[in-house]
């Protein structure tokens, strides 16, 4: 019986894909629309291309797809045509998107100046293998988001998408569960627990009923992946849960979503309904006696939400605060039954694993920590964007060759790797390999994938300011230590950002407090949130003392210790833009016609300093702010 | 009856049903623990003071005896380096958040946090931290007891009375992080919430948060 | 907690009625059912907690506990327009506080609060995962980036001018409703 699976996928299958080899005999302009690319102005472009196809009275299909991870670029638009190589153009606005339209799909000229990369090998244009990041990039999760329409199940399905449901169907559940556990698939959430024994531990209880939940409630600031992945191959995450689910032996599926990511959650809405109509869910899925349903549940704004407990205890109608361990959530989790919650990534994988089997997840990575790693690339970096590399890439690499390095010439600092729980690495630390356990020997931590590049510009005692900040404001609340702890540590970095701390034994304190924290904490959250402290103290420690002895910011980030000025060498009589950005009408022009700043009314906002044309560059900011007095003084001379 | 086992606590052996939580353990064979939150009747327990650390072999780092179930053979100390420091500072961040002047407080000398200071040779004033004490008003509306938020350590120890063993739901925490605290519907005062003045709050309040009036 | 307004208790009393129906009074629907509370009033009045409360058999002080933990929930009337300045890391780092401190400029109000005429009400949120554009403001539901002082200035100037396009159209309708 259970051969019907394969056959009956085999089915829906063929009609899928004469479906979408129907759709490639015309003309196809995919623009990306996930909520990077609707942010930086897709849905005009959108609008744009259907309505200059229209006029033209053309047979063009216009598809919503996800994002391609090139966010830099964004708006992105990929123009298949019959008969040329599909292309992606990258900052598509509507006026490219007309030219696209007549140039291209009524004449026949693709307008390679406007091109970004070619979609497959040819002997005109480069592909993205023939960019450095292409080289080191290898897309297993990411292979098809941005380049599906995540709203047609057809698309997916069409790329072998539910191909290793229907193979696993004819297997018994404990074969799966040993292919996983022998990929040593390590969860993707952050801490990188394997998932082959988590879902073991699960099976092995009595109880009949248990719960898999897919953790979407991805809240580092500055991660964003797990959102692109929902918004752009929902279905793949759909068959990772289906497929863990029948490892386990779990009854009933949820997709915990934060509330802050609305596309998403109905992106995942339309992907469950599209898989219940093919028989990929509910009742005998596709004519097996497996039962299996997923439901959605919004989470309601809780970073402490992403610990599996609190998500858990949030999903049963309470505050989202973690619980002691043990138990664990494998023995008593959701409702009180065996759950398995599991970051959307790492289901994303089940499937290939599945369908490729365990040596070819192997085959990429390091053997601790095999397969890839998907991160985003923010901050400040040229080619901001989602990016997937082998685990064991270095930092640098990454950094420099996928991408692209610092812009605007600006020297490198460090690299905020894993939010809030992680740490800042600095310049000699970029050769460690990306995985699992060099990170957190180097002091850091996978995380979920947020990596943030900062520069010269940054200031690193304010960067764990930030931090610190932020978990204190997210801390549940429950226990002593990340309660008060995480206060009194934000309490002493705003003095030493403020220039009010003088005493450097206010570190040492900082310190101790900080190592209490990670070992006295209840849960994860607590017990991460100092890492952010612990590693710029331990990398640049220089820029504390700076700040407490000088009452300087090397960086001239922190706002305390900084005052804009007007150099008069440097300003001219000719020019008045300054005067007009100010939002505070703090810049006046001085008897002689060059321009200052009235230190009483200026708010410090930097608009200044952008605006200033670059032939001048008169706007410099002081640290720590008492130079300004020698500056004028000497100016008065 | 369940299974006995045995178990060492800083040199004594001991005889205790298996399973249970180490502190009730340690606590009903006169051991002193330092704990707030802890009810025994909470399962899981609430694991949230983080005042009760033990050194227990086998465990690199020292454990919260509350939620810990003892095992045959299992050794404890509690007390060693690391459990004091942890404890220490534990202790003086809930001083940090708690109103001092111990003259004025209605428990003064039946207090938990003295009790704690007076076994583990800890100060009752802040020598580190600066207060954080938060500027919160005293609700004095009930006939029979006071309510004083700034004095709370945020056991849940009432919270546990009032919904679980009073079945009321007149108080219960609220908010989050540094501005956690126990509070009635839309923070009335407690004359204008379901509170039947039962009193058996103010019985299990460790501190000075609630009191009866004389 | 807010004042009601005339009639304001009637629709409450009906919309969370239909969304209890709906739902069921399962606790584990409860956040389910205060977000769709939230949606259709625009925030949870604290009548609409006790309903729920009364309907789940459940303390309403829990219910209270629970919305004041979520970010969430809202317990006051939101301003028309909703200003939400995203913080995530790359917000930060260049210029989401700059662009929060404009916004309280012109608004004159904090993070957090609302306007007296109930017309903008500011908030942070913790990343909206549009770092490559960064630094963001979600403005209802549009998402703005790159947002330095002088878009700010350009954001409100276009909100007065809707603002003043609005009031004018009212004013024709009373007018032609008058003739």
């Amino acid at each position: 019986m259970g051969q019907a699976s394969t056959e009956l996928y085999e089915k829906i299958k063929a009609a899928a894909t004469e479906k979408i080899t129907a759709l490639k005999q015309k003309p196809v302009v995919l623009v990306g629309m996930a909520t990077c690319g609707k942010a930086a102005g897709a849905e005009k472009v959108r609008e744009a291309f259907k309505k200059e196809i229209e006029s033209h009275g053309l047979e063009a299909q216009v598809i919503d797809v996800g994002c391609m991870g090139h966010c830099y670029a964004e708006p992105l638009a990929i123009i298949a045509k019959p008969g040329h190589t599909p292309l992606c153009y990258g900052y598509v606005d509507e006026e490219l998107a007309k030219r696209l339209v007549i140039d291209f799909l009524v004449n026949d000229d693709p307008c390679y100046e406007f091109a970004m990369v070619a979609l497959e090998t040819n002997d005109v244009f480069p592909t993205f293998s023939d960019f450095p990041r292409g080289v080191y990039e290898q897309k297993m999760i990411l292979e098809h988001c941005g380049f599906i329409d995540p709203e047609d199940i057809d698309h997916y399905i069409d790329k072998d998408g539910y191909a290793a449901l229907a193979k696993i169907l004819t297997l018994e559940p404990e074969e799966v569960l040993e292919e996983v556990k022998s990929a040593n698939l390590r969860g993707r959430g952050g801490a990188g627990f394997p998932a082959g024994t988590k879902w073991e531990a699960c099976r092995k209880q009595k109880e009949p009923v248990k719960y898999v939940i897919c953790n979407g409630d991805e809240g580092d600031p500055g991660a964003f992946m797990d959102r692109s992945i929902l918004e752009s191959n929902p279905h793949q995450v759909i068959e990772g849960l289906i497929i863990s689910a029948y490892a386990i032996g779990a009854t009933e599926g949820y997709f915990y979503i934060r509330a802050e990511y609305p596309q998403a959650i109905r992106t995942i809405r339309t992907a469950l309904e599209q898989a219940r109509e093919k028989g990929f869910l509910g009742k005998s899925i596709l004519g097996s006696d497996f039962d299996f349903e997923i439901k959605v549940f919004q989470g309601s704004g809780a970073f402490v939400c992403g610990e599996g407990s609190a998500l858990v205890s949030s999903m049963e109608g309470k505050m989202g605060i973690p619980r002691p361990r043990p138990p664990r959530l494998t023995t008593s989790g959701f409702r009180g039954k065996p759950t398995v919650v599991n970051n959307v990534k790492t289901f994303c994988y089940v499937p290939l694993i599945m369908k490729n089997g365990a040596d070819w997840f192997k085959s990429t990575g390091t053997p601790g920590s095999p397969g890839t790693a998907v991160f985003t690339l923010v901050g400040k970096i040229t080619n901001s964007g989602l990016v997937e590399v082998p685990m064991g890439t270095t930092l640098r690499q990454l950094i420099y060759d996928v991408g692209e390095g610092i812009p605007d010439e600006k020297e490198f600092k460090a690299v905020q790797i894993g939010g809030p729980s992680g740490g800042c690495l600095p310049e000699s630390a970029l050769d460690v390999p990306i995985d699992f356990d060099s990170l957190e020997e180097a002091g850091a931590m996978m995380g979920s994938g947020g990596l943030v590049v900062l520069n010269e510009d940054d200031c690193m005692v304010g960067i764990a300011r930030y931090f610190l900040e932020f978990v204190q404001k997210e801390s549940c609340g429950k226990c002593t230590f990340c309660r008060l702890g995480t206060k009194h540590m934000l309490e002493i970095l705003n003095d030493i950002t403020q220039g009010k701390e003088k005493d450097l034994a206010s570190l040492d304190l900082l310190r101790e407090l900080a190592e209490d924290i990670k070992a006295g904490s209840l849960c994860n959250l607590g017990k991460t949130a100092p890492n952010p402290v612990l590693t710029t103290l331990r990398y640049f420690w220089d820029e504390y003392i700076v700040h407490i002895t000088e009452g300087r910011c090397p960086a001239l980030m922190c706002k305390d210790l900084i005052v804009y000025y007007i150099a008069p060498e440097l300003c001219s009589k000719l020019c008045n833009v300054c005067v007009g950005s100010c939002p505070t009408e703090a810049i006046y022009t001085r008897e002689d016609g060059l321009k200052a700043i009235d230190q009483e009314k200026c708010v410090k906002c930097d608009n200044c300093l952008k605006t200033c044309p670059p032939q001048y560059n008169a706007v410099i900011k002081l640290s720590p702010p008492e130079m300004l007095k020698e500056k004028e003084g000497g100016s008065a001379k | 009856m369940s299974k006995k086992i045995t178990l060492t606590i800083d040199g004594r052996e001991i005889t205790a049903p298996e399973g249970e939580k180490l502190l009730w353990v340690a606590l009903d064979n006169d051991i002193y623990i330092p704990n707030l939150c802890a009810v025994k009747e909470i399962d899981p327990p609430q694991a949230s003071c983080r005042l009760c650390f033990v050194e227990v072999e086998g465990y690199r780092e020292p454990v919260t005896a509350c939620n810990l179930a003892v095992t045959e053979g299992m050794v404890v100390k509690t007390r060693s380096p690391a459990v004091d420091r942890l404890v220490k500072t534990a202790f003086e961040l809930l001083l940090s958040d708690h109103r001092l002047k111990c003259s004025e407080c209605p428990k003064n000398r039946s207090c938990e946090l003295q009790k704690i200071a007076k076994e583990r040779r800890l100060k009752l004033r802040l020598t580190r931290f600066r207060p954080l004490v938060k500027d919160l008003p005293i609700d004095d509306s009930p006939d029979t007891f006071a309510f004083d938020p700034t004095r709370c350590v945020l056991c849940g120890r009432c919270v546990w009375e009032d919904h679980e063993v009073a079945g009321v739901g007149a108080i219960g925490f609220s908010r989050r992080g540094i501005d956690r605290r126990v509070t009635t519907f839309g923070d009335t005062s407690l004359a204008d919430s379901p509170c039947i003045e039962c009193g058996f709050c103010v019985e299990v309040c460790p501190v000075g948060a609630l009191s009866f009036k004389e | 907690m807010q004042q009601l307004l005339e009639g304001e208790k009637e629709l409450i009393i009906e919309k969370v009625g239909e969304i209890l129906g709906k739902h069921g009074s399962d606790r584990e629907n409860l956040i389910p059912i205060l977000q769709e509370v939230q949606d259709s009033l625009g925030y949870l009045p604290g009548l609409s907690m006790e309903i729920i409360a009364e309907a789940m058999d459940i303390p309403s002080v829990d219910v209270f506990g629970l919305t004041t933990f979520y970010n969430q929930f809202r317990l006051n009337p939101p301003g028309k327009h909703q200003i939400k300045i995203c913080m995530g890391t790359a917000c930060y780092m260049v210029g989401g506080r700059i662009a929060l401190e404009s916004f309280e400029r012109h608004l004159k109000i904090g993070e957090g609060e609302t306007t007296s005429d109930r017309k903008y009400s500011l908030e942070t949120v913790a990343c909206v995962g549009c770092c490559a554009i960064a630094p963001v403001v979600v403005v209802n539901e549009d998402i703005e980036g790159k947002v330095t002082p002088t878009r700010v200035d350009g954001l409100m100037l276009a909100f007065e001018a809707d603002e003043q396009e609005e009031e004018q159209k009212e004013a024709e309708e009373n007018e032609e409703k008058g003739d």
